[in-house]
């Protein structure tokens, strides 16, 4: 018998299963699978399974650890209770009121998406710093607060509370538009109807929203690693890069730190998870109709005074000491108009400048990771979503794994992976390796992109190009592929504009004397070329976000002029 | 044939001469689409034959199953199932490509097949910009345009609304006695089977209940099953007495009937169509008027058979008041006996 039970004709997966299992183990698998293993055998590098947890508990064991792990803790709960702080009123008043000019507030609070955390640190360095920009303005400085625990908090929160923000307010406006109102017909006044409806309802969408600003948080290298270093505040991250990077290295160590990082990870992307999967969250997921929103009336002048300062701080004052650090002749000239003159830009884009090269390495290398990620993506979850059998299933987690996974964690696993002495050939030292890196941080992108456009096509679109004649692969490449490619296509922009500013594995992995944007501004930095580096800033800001999300906005126009519908 | 690691299918045996249409008629879950999908080759078989055209395409003892493109069929979908991203014309003109057919003559059979829909003036357009009926028609050119010896109609009209739907009924019927097709149709809508078929399977639980043309089914259901579906009439419960049948629980008399033991029970069915209104038949029930509704075609009144719960519908062209006695009579030969055993 040939047929096993339940086989389908359309099995035409086979071939991609393969592909997608040998991408994902050598991408995903192998990094994930040596930080467990060096962690638990500290010597498997050189063949020995000896001393086994050793090395695990020491690292456990060590108090230096136990700071770490509150540091990174404390951390992420401060830095979620001010986003929460910031973004939960702006949601609400923004899904439920009139609130003038809501359109060009939501375009500056989209703007913190596009600064790299560690742009926006170094720019509020310039800023609050004594003698920084706000000291030459007002004759005030805001140095102990920029240089203290809750002034990290509170920065982190003004580059992530943006999530929350988008979020929440369009959980609002499902939840008003369907619940609360039908609350008010039943008799419950409009504060009423929110505290007792609207606010419950949304409550897992906020708890969601919040956790992923944890996870972010615990993630992030830049800003700890520019503001906490100075004051000796260490967390799970930069501990890591310390022992990586700095004499004596301890890759072991590293390990075992991942490991307790990846594990707090992996919790909140867990927790998070449950919390949108309960089905009492699911009845929002319906579109938010039109709703008649409530005037402010005479609160109209206060709510648009705290949308303009919140906007203030997120993105006007980061852009603004960009440009002006990026302008200025010298930084100790300060903000003065003789100061001022595009030198930075000059030197930054003088052919065969570090700075251009720099650029150049990180296009290419943003490009290359968008087309593999993007392809190996698309096959992954096509395997996944129209394959069969119980592997998909390993396919699937394996491809969601780099959630869970900080850029530190992926360095630090690809170091360990390709840096073993008995290797014959390996990538590492060539750019390559950064391509491998970049490809495992950025994979869940274009997996969850395809995904979620595979959903939208039915099996029949396929099923009736077999039975028209197409093989397999001809019906994946002639009605599959294109439905899937306008989201793809996009996700591949997405993973264009993260890589080509990938800071921490950047600095760990990149070969001697290969430099990337995020890198080159973080030396120039350490360097005191402040102007140079903010001139690069812009330039990266620029080039990778600003006309990628312009060429996503062509698209999405483009797609929806072919009006298609997926049904 | 035998389908599936629990049997999904079991016992199926059936032939199609060419030109003919067999519709595979059940509810949800009685195997209907599942045995499409293996002649389609969506699925495969774990036991048994599939021939098309005399050419075997699917025989596990062999080891040989065909994919679905290798079989040259044209199938209709119960979703339309046009592809979003392709004009009218491309979506009719893909069979055509992918069996090398190419310049002027995909283009004229193209426009032959979507002027045979009616759909000429909407080869440019994209499947998006039509109606669902227009989208279905596509989906029937589609199927058609390479002249496959089979084409599979998996509940092509399920998802138009009613009126459509009879239209579409009789424009597919036409087009399929012009172009003497042959053909399996999958729908749960005996009108539609009775409408198109030559011979119907009437399908429930993975099994054929009844294999017939549309005139012996619904004179010679085969169970009362068969005949519940196709909503023929009441089903009665019957019980012998002093040599003749009388509806149980009552004395209320249904004639000699088939021949039993004292005492043993039968379903019987009383077809709607054999029912009169008026005393003037060669068998008599009397019924009182529990409900009516105002139809286009007359008054369907709900009734039920004086001194039983049993429920009695009739097409009547008066109106009638609920809780009127009203006489019915009928023919004793248009009764039909189904042994329950007990």
């Amino acid at each position: 018998m040939s047929g096993r039970a339940g086989t389908s004709g359309t099995d035409g997966s086979r071939s991609f299963l393969w592909i997608s299992a040998a991408g994902l183990g050598l991408i995903v698998a192998l990094p994930a699978l040596f930080v467990v293993l060096v962690a638990i055998f500290p010597g498997v590098g050189s063949g020995s399974l000896a001393a086994p947890f050793a090395h695990l508990i020491a690292t456990l064991g060590d108090p230096e650890l136990l700071l770490l792990g509150r540091n990174t803790l404390v951390l992420g709960l401060g830095t979620v209770g001010f986003a929460a702080l910031l973004a939960v009123p702006l949601a609400a008043l923004r899904a439920l009121f009139r609130v003038p000019g809501a359109l060009i507030w939501d375009l500056l609070i989209l703007v913190p998406f596009m600064i790299p955390p560690y742009i926006a640190a170094l720019s509020w360095i310039m800023t609050l710093q004594p003698r920084g920009y706000l000291q030459q303005l007002t004759g005030l400085h805001l140095g102990p607060f920029l240089f203290s625990v809750p002034g990290i908090m509170f920065l982190m929160a003004l580059n992530t509370f943006p999530v929350v923000y988008f979020i929440l307010s369009r959980t609002f406006e499902t939840v008003g538009a369907r619940f609360s109102d039908v609350g008010r017909v039943f008799g419950a006044g409009p504060w009423r109807a929110f505290w007792r409806i609207t606010f419950p309802l949304a409550t897992p969408g906020i708890a969601a929203s919040l956790l992923l600003v944890f996870a972010m948080t615990i993630e992030e290298y830049g800003t700890p690693a520019a503001l906490g270093r100075r004051i000796g505040f260490e967390v799970l991250v930069t501990g890591i890069e310390n022992r990586v990077s700095e004499w004596p290295i301890d890759l072991p160590g590293a390990a075992g730190l991942s490991l307790v990082l990846v594990t707090m990870a992996l919790a909140a992307f867990l927790v998070q998870r449950w919390l949108l999967n309960r089905r009492d969250f699911r009845i929002l997921s319906g579109k938010p109709q039109a709703i008649e929103k409530r005037p402010l009336g005479i609160w109209a002048v206060p709510v648009v005074a705290l949308f303009a300062f919140v906007a203030a701080l997120a993105t006007v004052i980061p852009v603004l000491a960009i440009l002006g650090s990026a302008l200025s002749r010298t930084i100790s000239g300060g903000l003065r108009p003789a100061n001022m003159g595009l030198q930075n830009f000059a030197a930054l884009l003088d052919s065969g400048s570090e700075g251009l090269t720099a650029l150049g390495n990180s296009l290419g290398l943003g490009i290359s990771t968008a087309l593999l990620a993007g392809l190996l993506g698309a096959i992954t979850a096509y395997a996944v979503v129209k394959g069969r059998g119980r592997f998909r299933v390993v396919l699937d987690a394996l491809s969601l794994t780099p959630n869970a996974m900080p850029g530190v964690v992926v360095a630090v696993g690809i170091i360990l992976v390709w840096n073993q002495p008995w290797l014959p050939a390996t990538p590492y030292n060539t750019p390559l390796i950064l391509l491998l890196a970049y490809c495992c941080i950025l994979l869940p992108q274009p997996v969850r992109y395809a995904n979620a456009a595979l959903q939208q096509i039915g099996d029949n679109l396929e099923a009736a190009a077999r039975v028209s004649g197409a093989s397999a692969n001809r019906a994946f490449a002639r009605i599959v592929l294109p439905l899937m490619a306008p989201s793809i296509v996009t996700s591949m922009i997405l993973v264009f504009a993260v890589a080509s500013r990938e800071l921490v594995a950047s600095l760990l992995v990149a070969p001697i004397g290969f430099e990337t944007i995020a890198v080159y501004i973080w030396r120039q930095f350490d360097q005191g070329s402040v102007g140079l580096g903010m001139a690069m800033a812009f330039c990266a800001i620029l080039i990778t976000t600003l006309i990628p999300l312009l060429l996503i906005a062509v698209l999405r126009r483009i797609s929806k002029n072919a009006s298609f519908s997926l049904s | 044939m035998a389908y599936g690691a629990t049997t999904i299918l079991e016992g199926i045996d059936l032939d199609l001469p060419k030109g003919q249409v067999l519709a595979l008629l059940g509810a949800s879950g009685s195997g209907k689409t599942t045995l499409l999908r293996l002649v389609a080759g969506l699925l495969m078989p774990v036991a048994g034959q599939v021939q098309i055209a005399g050419r075997t395409v699917a025989d596990p003892a062999q080891g040989l199953a065909l994919p679905p493109e290798k079989r040259g069929l044209g199938m209709v979908f119960q979703d339309y199932a046009l592809w979003p991203h392709l004009s009218v014309a491309r979506n009719v003109a893909f069979p055509l490509e992918m069996s090398r057919i190419s310049g002027p003559e995909r283009a004229a059979r193209v426009t032959r097949a979507l002027d045979r829909v009616g759909l000429g003036a909407m080869a440019d357009r994209r499947p998006s910009d039509l109606s669902g009926g227009q989208q279905q028609r596509v989906a029937i050119a589609r199927a058609i345009v390479a002249e496959p010896p089979l084409v599979l109609f998996d509940e092509p009209l399920s998802n138009l609304d009613r009126e459509l739907r009879e239209t579409m009924v009789d424009e597919l019927a036409q087009l399929v006695a012009e172009l003497e097709l042959s053909a399996v149709y999958v729908t749960h809508d005996h009108a539609e089977a009775l409408a198109l078929a030559h011979r119907i399977a009437v399908m429930r639980g993975g099994g054929i209940e009844q294999l017939a043309s549309p005139a012996e089914l619904i004179d010679q259901p085969a169970s009362a099953a068969v005949a519940d579906f196709l909503r023929l009439g009441t089903l009665l419960p019957a019980r012998r007495r002093g040599g003749g049948w009388v509806i149980e629980g009552t004395d209320i008399s249904l004639g000699h009937g088939p021949g039993a033991a004292e005492g043993s029970a039968a379903q019987v069915l009383l077809p709607e169509r054999a029912l009169g209104l008026g005393p003037r038949g060669p068998a008599r029930l009397e019924a009182v008027v529990r409900g009516q509704q105002v139809r286009s075609t007359g008054f369907a009144l709900t009734l039920t058979i004086a001194g039983t719960d049993q429920v009695l519908r009739l097409l009547a062209p008066h109106p009638a008041r609920p809780g009127e006695a009203v006489a019915l009579s009928y023919s004793q030969d248009a009764l039909r006996w189904f042994p329950t055993g007990t």
